[in-house]
């Protein structure tokens, strides 16, 4: 018995001297470590053996068994190490498994700008209706009846009385009936013209408006908000210009420009929002006391600053969501 | 509107201003400047020249070799023209010059051996007028060098002008003439008028009655007789036509140009043909047709106002004037009209019409009353210049209504207030004054101001505000460096929005934005629309009701360009309406807030790892689930599987949370996506985010991990193949006890050696208890009482067992 146990040690010696892959080392662990290999079959057989000598064998047996599990063991965390640096090749540079991700309309994304900027300098965030009443849209804000000043924008009316808002500016006129100042908001949304549609304009666009109401607003502070912005905005070397214009729920009224310089080609002053002090009547139809109060607004187009900074040459793209497109923002 | 600078230069002088100075300061003010055509630029290059010499050209018969000179020094030029000869003075186009007619650039050229600096011009080729028969030849006392456009007097520089509508005062060159006299602190200068009376009185040859004084508060007219209708003189066909404008005859000339001399539109009356030699303005009443001077025929409204004779309408009040009283070659006695209208009647009449003129354009935004008098002077003397005749006495002068003086007080301290700037107030009763407001009274902390009839916007203390601010200049006004943020609750309604967009972005979602308006026939198929009383056109004419059919052409179009493989969204709002009667309040329509999401196409496209496979529902389900779940964290969100008809869908269930129905999803009908020229499967998911704002958000709060090991069990039943799989799991659910946490489907299986109609569902269950580890005995107590129960309730077998 103790010679079988020395000879099986000895072949197994052997057989490990010449594995050479995974699979000569399975054929070893069956010969000898498995259910029915040759260190169980000499278990087996240790039934037989005379009392006397069974501690001896037993021992001899163990060593036997401890040897073999663990040389196997060694050899097999060798096969595995090599295995891992060099024995497959992995393709590295197959394309990964991609699970696409969306995004944002452009025109949400550049909303998101404009309002991430205001809102760091302290403003709210206000929505309202699409669909307004006259009154909130044109009369609250001073346009009066008949007026040509309507003729700016052309309007759809769904009623005599109720129309597609023009303007986000309604939604001043709810927020001043609704709280009282100090009011700091913008106020952005989908606005709504009775023209045409081409590369230069369509049904429909973006507006942001903003207000600020309380008793010590001046024109020097909208000129240095909207300064800021258009730093952030356009780059801190923005040159900018404040030229007067008219809106009938702003007085004074002022348009801001921006110098635009394409690369290439001859620069211009582009207009990129129109602002101005509430007008004291805004302020009355809405209840708040013009005489302790003072307020400033502007609003600027979505489409139009998007398409600037992104070189947009018609607006139509803008609503066709032609995955071309959709995918390049 | 167009402004001509040497027109300007009448009443204000601006020779030492550069020109970039005074369209910088028109813009600033307000009287933005959109468009610049120079005159001379057309002309650069071109100079007077002095042929020197004129001989034949060597090589060529009908070429003339001249030497010209530009005063300095001299060229030679090639001419081809037969009237060149020495002596003259021509019109020398140098090297680099730009032909006006035909736009092309001079070049050194060599023509038949000989070399030509240049070309001498014709009057066709200035584009002055069609002569070519030979060279223009000028006035010998013209200075050789002397630029061509100064010399013809080509020099003008026509501004584009866009005015606001509040502006009515600047709708003329005096009106321009008076904002420039103010930004540049120069004086600006009416012309004078010299009557030169005659003959009878005006009010002896015509008479005037206004009945409808509320729309016309002042008519004024003036009789010139004897004139002789003839072409304008040079000057004034000059004038006409640098503002873009086509000279008629030298009497509908002068009106034209007084119009936009100083704003006030006039008209001119054949005086013989007004029955009675009487002006009656009245409304329309009964008349219904109108045939105007641009002989069309207009359909009248009952309040339109109209200028009429004794017997019939002669003309649309500060409109247009008609066809059988018009001024023409026979006509010899006038009558001038100058009024003031009521402006929202001009605008509503000329709305009616849909019919703008310089005349109505004016009247409708306000002119100056006052002016028309002075108007009609300047008319008369004009016309007697150009015309002849002699001109009555006097005026015909009705004004029933007096417009009253108005004026209005300006606190300094209030000045500083709005502006956050202090502007001394020396300099702001300076430029009030330069507008033409009277300073009626003065104290060291306000104004008392008049403010001039041509100024319909200005009213209030704010107004005057602006006026200072505006010729003060904008940039002037140094913006503040810091400021003070309010600590007040901050809101953000777009919040919500803006997380809807990140999560679907995040799951693979493309965002779009489409148009609101649609055809009805599309608008009435989603739901109950709400029509436009104005639309562009019959494909834009209703409200959407629902996103659905934005999305379904937005697909259609990438379908065109063949991008097949879609996942999109849209959020927008949708509008419906309540009452079946008109809308007159909030109530009689609904405005929601709607998110539409779907996916089409592939949900992949072959690749190395996979073979491609097409959107199903249970990809829609998992990615609207997943959707739901991470932006409602916590809500419990459950799917309800009626038999309901859903209107567009097929394969469609209901999402719920707290009782709540959220929304459908499915796959859309085979017939509507056909009528988009769909061709392949369509799955969506549509939900009105109002309502789903509205849900509330449980708190998060820690829970303690668990501390003892979780068991799995898994077994799977063999059962009738129309079970649906989440009664199943129901039935585990309610007999698993409280050790059961979890239940998930992990196979489908589907064979003949089932037995037919049969399948096999595979379940995982999650056994744990937080306080303890549970002993094998435990789980299996638990497990078979499980399987049993779901043996029995749906006749399945465990399989393996």
């Amino acid at each position: 018995m103790i010679n079988k146990i020395d000879e099986t040690r000895k072949s197994f010696d052997e057989d490990l001297s010449k594995v050479d892959s995974f699979a000569s080392l399975e054929e070893l662990r069956i010969k000898y470590l498995s259910r029915k290999g040759l260190v169980s079959q000499l278990f087996e057989s240790l039934k037989d053996v005379s009392k006397e000598d069974k501690p001896k064998v037993g021992q001899s047996l163990n060593q036997l068994k401890i040897h073999t599990q663990s040389k196997f063991d060694e050899m097999k965390e060798t096969f595995e190490n090599n295995e891992n640096k060099s024995e497959s090749f992995v393709d590295l540079s197959l394309p990964g498994r991609i699970r696409p991700i969306g995004s944002k309309h452009i025109l949400t994304q550049t909303l998101d700008e404009i309002k991430n900027i205001f809102k760091g300098l302290g403003f709210s965030v206000y929505e309202g209706p699409e669909l307004e009443s006259d009154y909130n849209n044109f009369e609250a804000l001073n346009f009066a009846p008949d007026h040509p000043a309507r003729d700016m924008q052309d309007t759809f009316f769904v009623t005599e009385d109720f129309l597609l808002r023009t303007h986000t500016s309604p939604v001043q006129v709810r927020l001043m009936t609704e709280k009282k100042p100090p009011l700091r908001a913008i106020m952005p949304g989908k606005v709504f013209r009775n023209e045409a549609i081409s590369a230069k304009s369509y049904c429909l666009f973006h507006q942001v408006e903003g207000l600020y109401v309380d008793t010590d607003v001046t024109f020097a502070e909208l000129k240095g908000t909207l300064v800021a912005f258009a730093k952030q905005f356009y780059g801190q070397d923005v040159q900018y210009r404040f030229r007067a214009s008219f809106f009938p729920f702003t007085e004074p009224s002022a348009e801001m420009d921006v110098w635009w310089q394409p690369k290439g080609k001859e620069g211009r002053w582009l207009e990129v929002l129109g602002c101005g002090m509430v007008d004291p009547n805004v302020l009355k139809n809405v209840g708040i006391d013009p005489e302790k109060y003072v307020g400033y607004a502007f609003g600027m187009g979505v489409e139009r600053t998007a398409m600037l900074k992104y070189g947009i040459g018609d607006i139509r793209i803008l609503f066709d969501n032609d995955k071309r497109f959709l995918t390049q923002f | 509107m167009k402004i001509s600078l040497n027109w300007l230069n009448d009443y204000i002088n601006l020779k030492d201003i550069s020109l970039e100075d005074i369209l910088d300061k028109l813009t600033y003010a307000g009287l933005e400047v959109e468009e610049v055509e120079d005159q001379a630029k057309n002309y650069a290059n071109m100079i007077v020249g002095f042929v020197v010499e004129a001989k034949k050209h060597p090589n060529a018969d009908k070429l003339s070799l001249c030497k010209v000179s530009d005063g300095k020094e001299e060229f030679n030029v090639v001419c081809g023209a037969p009237n060149v000869a020495t002596g003259q003075k021509v019109v020398f186009a140098k090297v680099g010059s730009i032909i006006p007619n035909g736009k092309f650039k001079l070049e050194k050229a060599k023509i038949r051996g000989e070399v030509s600096f240049g070309m001498l011009c014709s009057e066709r080729e200035l584009n002055i007028s069609d002569n070519h028969d030979g060279i223009m030849v000028l006035n010998p006392s013209l200075k050789e060098g002397t630029p061509i456009a100064e010399a013809l007097e080509m020099n003008d520089v026509v501004l584009e002008i866009a005015i606001t509508p509040n502006r009515a005062d600047a709708l003329s060159h005096i009106g321009i003439a008076r904002d420039l006299s103010a930004l540049f602190n120069l004086p600006l200068k009416y012309p004078e008028i010299k009557l030169n009376e005659s003959g009878k009185k005006s009010n002896e040859l015509a008479s005037v009655d206004i009945v409808d004084a509320e729309n016309c508060p002042r008519y004024v007219g003036k009789v010139v007789t004897n004139v002789a209708i003839k072409e304008s003189p040079d000057w004034l066909k000059k004038k006409i036509k640098s503002i873009g404008s086509r000279p008629i005859n030298n009497v509908v000339d002068v009106t034209n140009f007084i119009l936009h001399e100083v704003g006030q539109p006039l008209h001119a009356f054949d005086l013989d043909k007004l029955n009675g030699k009487k002006i009656i303005v009245r409304s329309a009443g009964n008349d219904t047709k109108f045939t105007t001077l641009d002989s069309k025929e207009r359909n009248l409204q009952s309040k339109d106002l109209m200028i009429c004779d004794a017997k019939r309408a002669v003309a649309i009040a500060g409109v247009m004037g008609g066809e059988n009283s018009e001024v023409t070659e026979s006509t010899k006695n006038i009558l001038i009209e100058s009024a003031f209208f009521n402006p929202s009647s001009v605008r509503k009449t000329a709305k009616n019409l849909g019919l703008s003129t310089d005349a109505s354009y004016r009247f409708e935004r306000g002119t100056d009353p006052n002016i028309t008098l002075w108007a009609v002077k300047r008319a008369a003397q004009l016309i007697q210049e150009t015309a002849g005749g002699e001109i009555s006495f006097g005026e015909i002068d009705e004004y029933p209504k007096p417009i009253i003086k108005r004026s209005t007080k300006l606190r300094f301290s209030r000045l500083d207030q709005i502006l956050g700037y202090h502007i001394e107030n020396r300099e702001v009763e300076n430029i009030l004054l330069s507008l033409g407001f009277e300073i009626n009274d003065n104290s060291k902390d306000e104004l008392n101001v008049n403010i001039p009839s041509y100024r319909h916007d200005v009213e209030r203390e704010i107004d005057l505000i602006e006026e200072v601010a505006r010729i003060y200049g904008y940039n002037k006004i140094p913006e503040v460096s810091k400021i003070s943020v309010t600590l007040e609750e901050k809101v953000d309604h777009s919040a919500f929005d803006d997380k809807v967009r990140v999560v679907l972005n995040s799951l693979g979602f493309y965002e779009i934005i489409t148009n609101s308006l649609l055809s009805e026939e599309s608008a009435n198929r989603f739901g109950k629309p709400i029509h436009v009383m104005n639309p562009q056109s019959s494909e834009m004419s209703h409200l959407r009701p629902s996103l659905l059919p934005g999305m379904l052409t937005t697909i259609s179009n990438n379908l065109k360009v063949n991008e097949k493989d879609l996942q999109l969204f849209e959020i927008g709002k949708v509008f419906e309406q309540l009452s079946e009667t008109k809308i007159k309040s909030f109530d009689d329509f609904k405005e929601n807030e709607q998110l539409l999401l779907i996916a089409t196409g592939n949900f992949l496209r072959t690749e190395w790892f996979e073979k491609d496979r097409a959107f199903d529902i249970h990809d829609m389900k998992g990615l609207v689930s997943s959707f739901l779940n991470n932006l409602l964290p916590g809500v419990t969100i459950a799917d309800n599987y009626s038999e309901n008809d859903f209107a567009f869908l097929d394969y469609a269930f209901e999402i719920v949370a707290n009782g709540k129905n959220l929304g459908n999803c499915g796959k859309l009908k085979k017939e509507i996506c056909s009528l988009f020229d769909i061709n392949q499967d369509v799955f969506l998911f549509q939900t009105n985010l109002n309502e789903i704002k509205q849900i509330p958000i449980p708190k998060k709060a820690f829970k303690d991990l668990l501390k003892f090991p979780k068991v799995y069990r898994d077994c799977a039943f063999v059962l009738d193949s129309n079970i649906r799989s989440d009664e199943v799991s129901e039935v585990i659910k309610e007999n698993g006890s409280n050790l059961l946490h979890n239940v998930k489907l992990f196979d489908i299986f589907q064979s003949e050696s089932l037995g037919s109609g049969k399948k096999s569902l595979a379940y995982q269950l999650e056994y744990y208890d937080p306080s303890k580890t549970l002993t094998e005995e435990e789980i299996e107590k638990v497990f078979s009482k499980t399987v049993k129960s779901v043996e029995q309730k749906f006749n399945a077998q465990l399989r393996g067992a």
